[in-house]
């Protein structure tokens, strides 16, 4: 049991930390794209720029301050600095839900991206810079895995970070591979396995075969690699599945919509996807996402109340 | 709490104003905390004097970095809006303790105990039969009249006549060392927070010191705040508390939560709670939850739209209702500012005798109240001594500082008073004890006052601590964290029969 209001909080911090650690990550990466050829930093760039919003020629043309602008902008909605801040000011709200080890890594790495120095920092050394918010938020994440109790709060915020991380791969994928699969560069495909934090684990499954059809095999349909969108929707159904043990069953949509699309994603079949088209089958598993959210708003937040009074 | 903090500041104000004229006119000097007359160090200062001598001042200043950067990471902050962003600040820190001897604090606890008896007899008194009123003891209009009498209390159960179960007093001490109640609140006080937080920060500043000197703990204030509560609502076998907040954009917020946490209550705004039947459910993941105990930091006008003010949107539509109902508990209870009124203020030494038949062990500061005609002409005698107050009047206005003001404002005053003395009270320039603190590397003596929280339920417990305020601008008297105040720990010395817990 707990309030409505501190269960939505809780699931927007996972979603807020898990963009911010994309972000900063994509940033990352089409940073160090720059020091390849032209070409390929141009392309990362783009997928880098789509994946998380609007790729203008300008933006491409500018890496340095695009990625700047990722992480810093306090006008774009999507920047790291602006999912944190909204992650902090719910973590606020909910400050007697979360340990004080948690909230900490939190306000920690809030008050480093917000202070007047942080420009400065990236401009200093933009590479450390994003890699230390990427730590500091897996830090966030180790301590409210090691700290928090395992139960209703802690699954709300996990369901909010699979949740959000499934789309976010499921976007990128949609921008690499949605127009078909062999367009992309070598140095494009190793930094598009980057992006997804996937490259060490994808060699050791596909050793150095880096092609663009075992990517999009391993970060959709691999069972253990945790940003896979499998691997995600296992987790939204698992936390979900206990999250509505106590609602009546009427009020169980989000757990039966999470139950179909885990079994679509354990049950596919590489060959029958691209039949269909790869991008039909990214367009359903982010729709069926999008209905999820919805679900879990209607269950567990925003309920009419006429149904849940006491007898 | 807008009015009460108002008043709060006008006798900062009036206070800083005395100073200056103390200063002018040569008076006695402010009691020293640390030291005695003739310069040397008071015993109970004795262990902190050595440990301060033997650390260096660039150590000093390193460990109040060390707290600051404690409380920013803590979130220990208030956020200052501003029209484009707002900031958070920490509010000052002072790390070297202000420290109270046994024999002080048991005083004080005592004190203060036997005040805030008094106040809940008054307060089931007056939304009662009245008896104080029709003995005269208390003037009748001027209860009835106070704006925050709240006549829709009248003759509601209050369990254990406990109307303020958290009441923090401002206690000052005057040039001859004696403690005077200058301010009780009894409606939502804050600030509470800042003494466990700044406890936390000597211990980590000063453990061997601490550990010498014998301080007494306080970090039981959290259980025994829940063990008051839910000895509200004895009725029920395992009663729901929770904590009550305006939102994250009070500035108070932090301690909501903190309190919350640390009590394992639940922290609910308006919007979570529900009144339907009377009952009063919060609204959770798996349907609605019947609450028992309301620790509710928001004011009285903003609780509940229906009942009070109607444009709140931070309070619960029918929450009185249910009260009246008795089937929710609200603490404090509605209706308490009456009872820490600037007019009813000058009245507690006689409520005290009234309602206990004791001498009030802590004085108030020197009040007149002009209604009575001899007092009244000792008023209008020394008008340039005296700052008067107008009763009803807040924010400044109606108010007369004696000793700055010139023949004509006096002669005006004079009328005025005369006019109408039911209105006005007087008292003398009031003067604050000063403590050793830690300014720019160095340290040296400000103004502080005292703020203890006790606690009513069932019974009432002191805890032996209190928040100490500081004015943080040399010979300034304001402690108010707005105006440039800061805090400091306090540490109760445990005396022969003190356990430290």
């Amino acid at each position: 049991m707990m309030l409505a209001r501190v269960a939505d909080s809780l699931y927007w911090i996972g979603r807020y930390v898990e963009r911010a650690e994309h972000v900063a990550r994509l940033a990352d990466i089409m940073l160090t794209a720059t020091l390849d050829r032209a070409e390929t930093a141009a392309q990362v760039a783009r997928i880098a720029l789509s994946a998380v919003g609007e790729a203008t020629p300008e933006k491409i043309a500018t890496p340095f301050e695009s990625a700047r602008g990722l992480a810093l902008d306090r006008m774009d909605g999507s920047s790291v600095v602006s999912s944190l801040a909204l992650a902090r000011e719910n973590a606020r709200q909910v400050r007697d839900q979360i340990t004080s080890e948690t909230w900490e890594r939190l306000n920690l790495v809030h008050l480093r991206l917000s202070g007047a120095t942080a420009a400065k920092s990236f401009n200093d050394g933009s590479s450390a810079f994003l890699h230390d918010i990427i730590a500091d938020l897996h830090l966030f994440k180790g301590a409210a895995d090691a700290t928090m109790s395992h139960g209703e709060g802690w699954r709300f915020l996990l369901l909010g970070a699979h949740l959000e991380r499934a789309q976010l791969i499921g976007r990128l994928l949609e921008v690499c591979f949605g127009r078909g699969v062999e367009r992309l560069d070598h140095p494009t495909l190793t930094a598009v396995l980057r992006m997804s934090c996937a490259l060490e684990p994808y060699l050791r499954v596909y050793t150095a075969d880096v092609r663009a059809r075992p990517i999009l095999e391993f970060l959709l349909l691999n069972a253990e690699f945790p940003r896979s969108i499998r691997f995600s929707t296992d987790e939204i159904e698992a936390h979900l599945s206990v999250l509505s043990r106590h609602t009546e069953a009427v009020h169980a949509g989000p757990g039966r919509l999470a139950g179909r699309l885990k079994a679509r994603l354990q049950y596919a079949d590489m060959a029958e996807i691209e039949r269909e088209g790869s991008h039909v089958f990214l367009e359903g598993v982010l729709a069926e996402c999008g209905a999820i959210h919805s679900g879990v708003y209607d269950a567990f937040v925003a309920y009419p109340l006429e149904m849940r009074l006491p007898a | 709490m807008a009015t009460a903090q108002r008043s709060e500041e006008i006798d900062r104000a009036l206070a800083q104003e005395a100073a200056e004229t103390a200063a002018k006119a040569d008076v006695k000097p402010p009691y020293d905390e640390m030291h005695a007359p003739d310069g040397s160090v008071r015993p109970h200062f004795a262990i902190m004097a050595r440990r301060l001598a033997a650390l260096g001042p660039g150590e000093l200043d390193e460990r109040q970095r060390t707290l600051e950067r404690f409380f920013l990471l803590q979130g220990i902050t208030f956020t200052v809006y501003g029209a484009e962003s707002s900031t958070e600040r920490i509010i000052p820190t002072d790390l070297l303790p202000r420290i109270i001897p046994a024999d002080e604090w048991a005083r004080i606890e005592t004190g203060l105990v036997q005040r805030l008896q008094a106040l809940n007899l008054f307060l089931a008194d007056i939304y009662g039969e009245r008896m104080i009123l029709k003995d005269g003891v208390v003037p009748r209009e001027l209860v009835l009249g106070a704006p925050s009498y709240r006549r829709e209390m009248q003759g509601l159960y209050v369990p254990h006549q406990a109307y303020a179960n958290v009441c923090g007093s401002d206690l000052i001490r005057q040039e001859d060392g004696e403690y005077a109640v200058l301010e009780d609140n009894l409606r939502v006080p804050s600030g509470v927070s800042y003494m466990l937080a700044n406890r936390e920060a000597s211990k980590r500043t000063f453990p061997g010191t601490f550990r010498l000197a014998g301080v007494r703990q306080i970090d039981r204030y959290p259980d025994l705040l829940l063990t008051t509560l839910r000895s509200m609502a004895e009725w029920r076998p395992n009663p729901q508390v929770v904590v009550l907040t305006p939102g994250v954009y009070n500035s108070a917020y932090y301690e909501h939560a903190y309190l919350a946490r640390l009590m394992g209550a639940p922290l609910v705004e308006g919007r979570d709670l529900v009144v339907h039947d009377n009952m009063v459910y919060m609204r959770t993941t798996t349907g609605l939850r019947r609450i028992d105990v309301i620790y509710r930091r928001v004011d009285d006008d903003f609780i509940d739209p229906l009942t009070f003010r109607r444009d709140s949107s931070l309070g619960v539509p029918g929450l009185f209702n249910a009260y009246r109902a008795g089937t929710v508990v609200m603490c404090n209870a509605p209706g308490t500012g009456v009872a820490d009124d600037k007019a009813v203020y000058a009245y507690v030494p006689e409520i005290i005798r009234y309602n206990l038949g004791e001498e009030p062990i802590l004085p108030n500061i020197e009040t007149f109240i002009c209604r009575e005609p001899a007092q009244m002409s000792h008023v209008l005698a020394n008008l340039d001594k005296l700052v008067v107050k107008a009763v009803g009047a807040s924010g400044g206005y109606g108010m007369l500082i004696g000793p700055h003001a010139s023949a004509a404002q006096r002669e005006e005053f004079a009328q005025a008073i005369k006019a109408d003395p039911e209105n006005y009270i007087a008292q003398p320039t009031i003067q604050l004890s000063t403590a050793p603190c830690l300014i720019d590397g160095e340290v040296d003596a400000r103004h502080v006052d005292l703020r203890p929280f006790i606690l009513s339920g069932e019974k009432i417990t002191v805890t032996p601590g209190a928040l100490t305020r500081v004015a943080l601008r040399k010979g300034s008297l304001v402690v108010n964290s707005s105006q440039g105040g800061g805090s400091k720990d306090t540490w109760v010395l445990a005396g022969p029969g003190d356990d430290l817990s």
